[in-house]
């Protein structure tokens, strides 16, 4: 095992005795858990020239030496095709990495390397103290910490730009099996072309769902960077509210550019909570509900909804209308309900008809504190002649009335 | 069917929401747009302000950090130079508005394009050695500034009648309750209202009743005089304008704004306007010391801001004092907020440590902690009587003297780079202006290193 700080300060000789000081290391991200490092680099002629690992004949620990056959098999590497491989000096030491165990960010004061089968493999990250001892002791202090020490299968290196996994760049992807709160956590402390790299990074489902926990502002900052391909396959399977949050704030131009590319139905939506005004229950509702009519069964109703369950934002209450064309509100039924009473019973008969209800265009920080007073997962929007036209979740009230300095945006019940 | 008995109170839907519904208080006008051949009217609140509105919500780190400059330090040399040398030195000033302009534009454009704070981008472009050693320089200096800040409290509120001991307590508590348990947009206006404090220095100046072509002369026709007072003069105006900690905030605050580089025009008037109205402040304590002590008295020596407002009374009479005392008093508090900030934003940066006034103290506890540390100390020192400020300041001056060159190289080599930059690299007239200014600054601190060095050994530089 070897730290990086100490094995920059290795030599590079071959044979004949030439001797060249290892400027840095590239290693192949992609290959496995634990990269492989693939080049030295070390500098002739004021060149940056490159030597396969593979190379390498043994590796003298006492007198620091990287022993190989000849250092003439070296090429010289341009300053664009330098660009090309990671670097563990000039891109991993010393940048933000995600420790996605902890679900926090850091820096990597060293890096810990290790032989295997005469391969030398990245093992770890180092963010102690003694790590930076180390680094500015120029090798007088050699100490290894046991805290700090980030095994480098859970640790994810981003380059800082959304552009590089467009173009290939090599990720662990674990990051993608992390819940979406923890995801937008990550994200908080990340700057923002970090967290657009890492959005980018995520299947589209787990993006959206990262996006619509994270603050409005860090949404729209974060949404700017993407490309626009992206940035519409993302808006579509939004949920409407957040969605329209966010087209709300884009420039009018994108705005406009997005509204017209995005599915009819999701574009719809979105314009529908876009024409209430900010102050109103419509701004902070979401139009993504799942009604039925009184007159299914409870059978019949559970088919229904195994189609609808799917695409639909919020799912907890079903809401009783009187038809498909007017969508009189009638009542309530909830998830529980639906599933533990008989296959026979009629919707109307089971429904809870006893349902406050807010209007669309009613003052929103009172329609709110309604909410939260309810108790329930959320309450029901109506329009002047009663017809259903969506909801506002408890997490969108409590949003509305929380303190300024809450960070993430509540999406517990959509 | 639900028990009808705990239903009791309530009615069926039908008459709960019968009536027309309750407008909101508010509504605002909509935006009218084309989806697809449909002419749609959209919500329009979140389109920026026009008019005014539009103007002043532009304005945010870089008035704050460039306002930050005029501290207690600022105007006590400010103030010197006025009543020492009359308008002579205003030229400087103009010059030095330039230079100022175009570092803080290329570090708030940093900040947009990176969304990363400058100790962050030094630790990943120029590594750790570089790192420690600003970092280590910054918290040293950027902690005797504030304890500076903290003493200018002191003495500005016992110009206007209360004991320090009884102010730079509470200012401390206000400062730090308002920084741990507002967020970021609250400090920012409430730091924006803080600025206003500086127009006591024009209103000053005007009371002074200066020699307006006099000044007009000061400002257009350079004058250089090769005596040790006048230079170092000239260097420490240099000194106090153009500050790290002033750089490293306006970086960080642009981050913490959510500034990005597709909106990053504002941020630009930003900057601009932050250093052309801090620096017609600084112009300002100029004429009013010229226009009342040096017309009257003579070149006079005034080595502190308290200082400063008192040597106006009898001269102008004890209004001039008190705006002089209301100024230090506000700008103390401003730049008594801002070094602690910028110091715990440069540390938590170079060690990756989340940080941001927007975070609670839980998730911040290291960034809160250092600027807790930073505000308690200076004030506890504060508190000591006789406490040898002078001397602790010259020190901190040879500190920022050696790290701004420093710090502007590393700018000026961040904001190049097109990697990091993109389309928003450097132009060819921000790198001519970017390095006049490093030429200038490392000029001067050569002067001020050099003739404190020379001073040990018994030798003046300059004549007397």
């Amino acid at each position: 095992m070897i730290m990086l700080s100490e094995l920059s300060r290795f030599n590079i000789t071959d044979e004949k005795g030439v001797c060249a000081k290892l400027v840095d290391l590239s290693v192949a991200l992609l290959d496995s858990d634990y990269p492989p490092v693939t080049n030295l680099f070390y500098i002739k002629d004021n060149s940056f020239m490159k030597l396969p690992w593979k190379a390498v004949e043994s590796i003298d620990w006492k007198s620091r030496k990287i022993k190989v056959a000849d250092l003439e098999l070296a090429e010289a590497v341009s300053a664009e095709a330098k660009n090309e491989y990671v670097l563990l000096k000039r891109e991993i030491l010393d940048a933000l990495l995600l420790d996605l165990e902890n679900r926090r960010s850091i820096r990597a004061n060293d890096l810990l390397l290790e032989e295997e089968n005469g391969g030398l493999q990245l093992r770890s990250a180092d963010n102690s103290i003694t790590a930076i001892l180390r680094r500015i002791s120029f090798g007088f202090y050699r100490r290894n910490s046991k805290n700090g020490i980030y095994d480098w299968k859970y640790v994810e290196f981003l380059r800082g730009t959304p552009a590089a996994v467009r173009s290939g760049a090599g990720y662990h992807m674990r990051i993608t099996r992390l819940p979406p709160g923890d995801i937008a956590q990550l994200i908080n402390y990340l700057p923002y072309l970090h967290a657009a790299e890492l959005i980018t990074l995520l299947p589209d489902a787990k993006a959206v769902k990262t996006l619509e926990v994270m603050p409005i502002e860090r949404r729209l900052q974060v949404f700017e960077e993407l490309e626009t391909e992206q940035a519409i396959r993302l808006l579509a399977l939004m949920a409407p509210d957040a969605a329209a949050d966010l087209v709300g704030l884009l420039q009018t131009g994108m705005m406009k550019q997005y509204l017209e590319r995005l599915p009819r139905k999701q574009s719809s939506r979105i314009i529908e909570l876009l024409s209430y005004p900010e102050n109103t229950v419509g701004a902070i509702m979401t139009n993504d509900i799942i009604y039925l009519t009184g007159n299914l069964t409870v059978a019949e109703a559970r088919t229904a909804l195994r189609e609808r369950f799917s695409d639909t934002d919020f799912i907890y209450l079903i809401y009783i209308v009187s038809d498909e064309e007017r969508h009189i509100l009638l009542g309530v039924i909830s998830l529980r309900s639906l599933f533990s009473e008989d296959d026979d019973c009629r919707l109307e008969e089971i429904m809870d008809p006893y349902i406050s209800t807010l209007n669309a265009v009613d003052e929103v920080n009172v329609a709110a504190y309604r909410v939260v007073d309810s108790q329930l997962a959320a309450m029901p929007v109506v329009g002047i002649d009663r017809e259903l036209i969506g909801a506002v979740t408890i997490d969108a009230a409590i949003m509305q009335i929380a303190p300024e300095t809450t960070a993430e945006a509540l999406r517990i019940f959509s | 069917m639900k028990d009808e008995q705990l239903l009791q109170g309530l009615e069926p839907i039908d008459s709960v929401t019968a009536g027309l519904p309750t407008p909101p208080r508010r509504l605002s006008a909509g935006l009218r747009i084309q989806i697809r051949g449909r002419s749609i009217k959209l919500r329009g609140l979140k389109r920026p302000p026009k008019g005014l509105w539009r103007w002043l919500l532009i304005l945010g780190p870089g008035l704050v950090a460039t306002s930050a400059g005029n501290d207690a330090g600022g105007i006590a040399t400010y103030s010197s130079a006025g009543a020492r040398f009359g308008y002579d030195l205003i030229w400087v000033m103009l010059i030095l508005t330039v230079s100022f302009a175009v570092v803080q534009e290329m570090c708030a454009r940093l900040g947009a394009a990176t969304g990363r704070g400058l100790l962050a981008l030094i630790r990943e472009r120029f590594g750790i050695g570089w790192t420690l050693f600003i970092v280590g320089v910054v918290v040293i200096a950027n902690g005797g500034v504030t304890l500076s800040e903290f003493v200018g409290i002191g003495a500005a509120s016992e110009l206007l009648g209360v004991s320090r001991y009884i102010s730079v307590p509470v200012c401390a508590v206000l400062l730090w309750y308002l920084v741990i348990y507002g967020s970021y947009a609250r400090v920012e206006k409430i730091f924006l209202l803080m600025t206003l404090v500086f127009f006591a220095y024009p209103v000053a100046a005007f009371m002074g009743g200066p020699d307006w072509s006099e000044v007009a002369r000061g400002a257009f026709i350079p004058t250089l005089r090769f005596d040790s007072a006048y230079i170092f003069l000239l260097v420490g105006i240099l000194g106090t304008t153009i500050t790290p900690y002033i750089q490293i905030f306006q970086q960080s605050s642009v981050v913490e704004r959510g500034a990005a580089r597709h909106h990053y025009g504002p941020e630009r008037i930003d900057a601009y306007f932050g250093s052309i109205f801090s620096n017609l402040m600084s112009i300002s304590m100029i004429v009013a010391t010229a226009a009342t002590l040096y017309a009257v008295a003579g070149s006079s020596n005034i080595e502190s801001a308290a200082d400063a407002a008192k040597a106006l009374e009898p001269v102008v009479g004890s209004s001039a004092t008190l705006l002089f005392a209301v100024g230090l008093l506000g700008a103390s508090l401003l730049a008594g907020a801002v070094l602690p900030l910028a110091t715990a934003y440069a540390v938590s940066e170079a060690f990756g440590i989340p940080k941001g006034v927007n975070l609670d103290f839980r998730r911040g506890k290291t960034f809160f902690s250092i600027f807790t540390a930073l505000i308690v100390i200076g004030a506890g020192i504060a508190l000591i009587p006789n406490v040898p400020i002078f001397p602790l300041l010259v020190g901190i001056q040879v500190l920022n003297g050696v790290l701004l060159p420093i710090i502007l190289v590393f700018i000026l080599l961040l904001v190049n780079d097109r990697r990091l930059m993109g389309d928003l690299k450097n132009s060819r007239a921000c790198n001519v202006l970017g390095w006049g200014t490093f030429l200038l600054i490392i000029t001067a601190v050569i002067i001020m290193l050099g003739g404190q060095l020379l001073e040990l050994f018994g030798i003046q530089l300059f004549g007397q």
